[in-house]
């Protein structure tokens, strides 16, 4: 009964990661965020509020990376905050490159405080690359 | 022990900076927040910007007996016809932050190119810094030093480029927008023939553009729906001279509560009440030496902005360095120098202001009146009321045309028709006036 269990167990797990990884989404799209223009923060948020619109929530897993400049849009203090919360909540993640976060630091004399939605990776590119052979489709708008 | 008195003070500070956190800075909802802040980590290190506004003018009034003209009959800032054409406004800028990792500076640079009463007189056509400032942003306030629009009047604090009309308001205009006077005693200048009118815009420096250089305490806070913001000020009172020419400093004090309806920016919607004060000493020479007079301004109002309605009253009054120029000449305010004493005279006016933004459309309708009481219980007080009328259209967000007609009702309540200044007075016709602005 009890290896049943475990393996109930092990199988959920394994479902449950997949499920996170977008397995079932029938699309999977990974955008980039790299340029120091403050409008493109603002045009690769639109570009994910627009995917999920078409997809729907259920049919798309969207991740958005951020690196070099771009990294400002996932900073705490940023403008679009209301927006990021927004789109967290309805499933869009975020990556912020750690490679920068250690770069900017050396800048501001300490680690720039990052925004509570976003996930720190090793480095935003590797990041990219891991997602598109996931099946991950890239877009850098 | 002295742990757990090191632990709750920790906890309480704590508790203090997650209590500031909470409050919510608004995103650029009124004035002091748009001009003087930065989308915090979204700015660019130098955004250039600016606008240009061309226009053409008309003015019907009939000259006086003699054949001559005061200001308020004749174009300005050149006042040297009753029709032309003029770029009144060619502005570049340029603001951001410095450095783009660290949003806690932010600048703001603007230049005058255009024709108006900020480069001539005063200027003599030369390009003018109209605004040069630096913003410190922290967590207790925000800190703004250089040259910049002071808190006060709605009119005047408001951005021109986004302004519903071509001209100011009277009470705007003769109240609020400062004519510094000149350094030394000079003689009223008497109304002037055309073509050719001489001496009738004499200014030595420019008009002071609802601008001074000196320090603000500011921030806007977001409580609910409710954007509550505040400003103290202290300036040199010089307009945008950077120096000043005296010991004394003014102060202004301002105050606003909006309820935001939605939207952001110069147009964001909502229901603003405000209340300001602004206090100084001018100096003048009027021959016996520099004389300090009070220059004392306050206002209260309210605007709703909510498409396709626009409702804005205002209300100004004014002690002491009260300009009497536009009804016979004069910008030095000499006392000897008649009619009126504007050193320590007294003023007041109001404004009303709705606007109907067409639905569905790029058409927007204004209609304004303003009144505008000079020389309160003086012999020589006067009032102007004003009606203007008006449409914008909006080729697109950044481009649109203006047109305004408005009728000019002035008299020197005193003094029968075409006696004492009505002379001058009596005459004063309609104005027609069309603009184009692009911002870029």
């Amino acid at each position: 009964m009890k290896k049943i269990l475990g393996i109930v167990a092990a199988l959920g797990m394994l479902l449950a990661s997949n499920a996170q990884a977008g397995e079932f989404a029938d699309e999977k799209i990974v955008l980039q965020i790299s340029d120091p223009n403050p409008f493109k923060q603002t045009l690769v948020l639109n570009v994910a509020g627009n995917v999920l619109k078409h997809y729907g929530q259920d049919k798309v897993d969207i991740e958005i990376v951020a690196f070099g400049p771009g990294l400002r849009l996932l900073f705490a203090e940023n403008a679009n905050k209301g927006r990021i919360k927004s789109l967290t909540s309805s499933g869009v993640k975020f990556s912020a490159c750690k490679n920068t976060i250690r770069n900017m630091g050396k800048k501001l004399g300490h680690p720039p405080a990052l925004n509570a939605a976003a996930t720190e990776v090793g480095a935003g590119v590797v990041r990219i690359v891991d997602l598109m052979n996931k099946g991950y489709k890239l877009i850098k708008p | 022990m002295i742990n757990k008195n090191i632990f709750k003070k920790t906890l309480s500070a704590a508790a203090v900076v997650a209590g500031l956190s909470a409050i919510q800075v608004a995103e650029a909802a009124n004035w002091l927040m748009l001009q003087g802040t930065e989308r915090p980590g979204a700015a660019g290190r130098a955004k250039v910007w600016g606008f240009i506004q061309a226009q053409y003018q008309n003015d019907s009034s009939d000259p006086n007996p003699g054949g001559a003209y005061i200001p308020p009959k004749l174009i300005g800032p050149n006042l040297s016809s009753q029709e032309q054409f003029n770029v009144n406004r060619a502005r570049l800028g340029v603001r951001g932050i410095g450095m783009p990792l660290d949003s806690s500076v932010n600048y703001f640079l603007l230049a005058e190119f255009g024709n108006n009463g900020i480069t001539a007189p005063g200027g003599d056509g030369d390009v003018q810094v109209s605004d040069a400032s630096i913003t410190v942003n922290t967590s207790a306030t925000r800190v703004r030093m250089g040259l910049f629009k002071t808190p006060g009047m709605e009119e005047g604090l408001q951005a021109i480029h986004v302004f519903d009309y071509i001209n100011f308001t009277t009470v705007g205009n003769q109240l609020m927008l400062e004519r510094l006077p000149n350094r030394g005693a000079a003689s009223n200048t008497p109304p002037a023939t055309l073509p050719n009118p001489s001496g009738i815009n004499g200014f030595e420096r420019p008009v002071g553009a609802f601008r001074d250089t000196g320090i603000q305490f500011f921030d806007s806070i977001k409580v609910g729906k409710w954007d509550h913001s505040y400003a103290v000020m202290v300036g040199n009172g010089n307009g945008l001279n950077f120096g000043d020419v005296d010991d004394n400093k003014d102060t202004y004090f301002y105050w606003s509560s909006e309820l935001q309806y939605g939207g952001k920016g110069p147009r964001a919607e909502g229901l603003k009440l405000f209340a300001w004060n602004q206090s100084g000493k001018r100096q003048l020479d009027t021959g016996s030496g520099p004389v300090e007079y009070d220059r004392k301004r306050q206002g209260v109002g309210i605007k709703y902005l909510k498409k396709p309605h626009r409702v804005t009253f205002e209300h100004v009054s004014g002690e002491g360095m009260i300009f009497v120029g536009p009804h016979a000449p004069t910008f030095d305010m000499n006392p000897a120098a008649p009619p009126g004493n504007g050193e320590e005279g007294e003023a007041s006016g109001y404004y009303l202001d709705y606007g109907f933004y067409v639905p569905n459309s790029k058409w927007q309708i204004d209609f304004r009146y303003d009144f505008y009481n000079r020389l309160t219980d003086d012999t020589f007080e006067t009032e102007w009321k004003t009606t203007t009328i008006g449409f914008n259209y909006h080729v697109n967000k950044k481009s649109r045309i203006t047109v305004n007609y408005s009728t000019r009702d002035v008299t020197a309540v005193n003094f029968a028709e075409g006696a004492g200044p009505n002379a001058n007075l009596d005459g004063i016709g309609d104005r027609v006036a069309a603009q184009f602005t692009h911002i870029f």
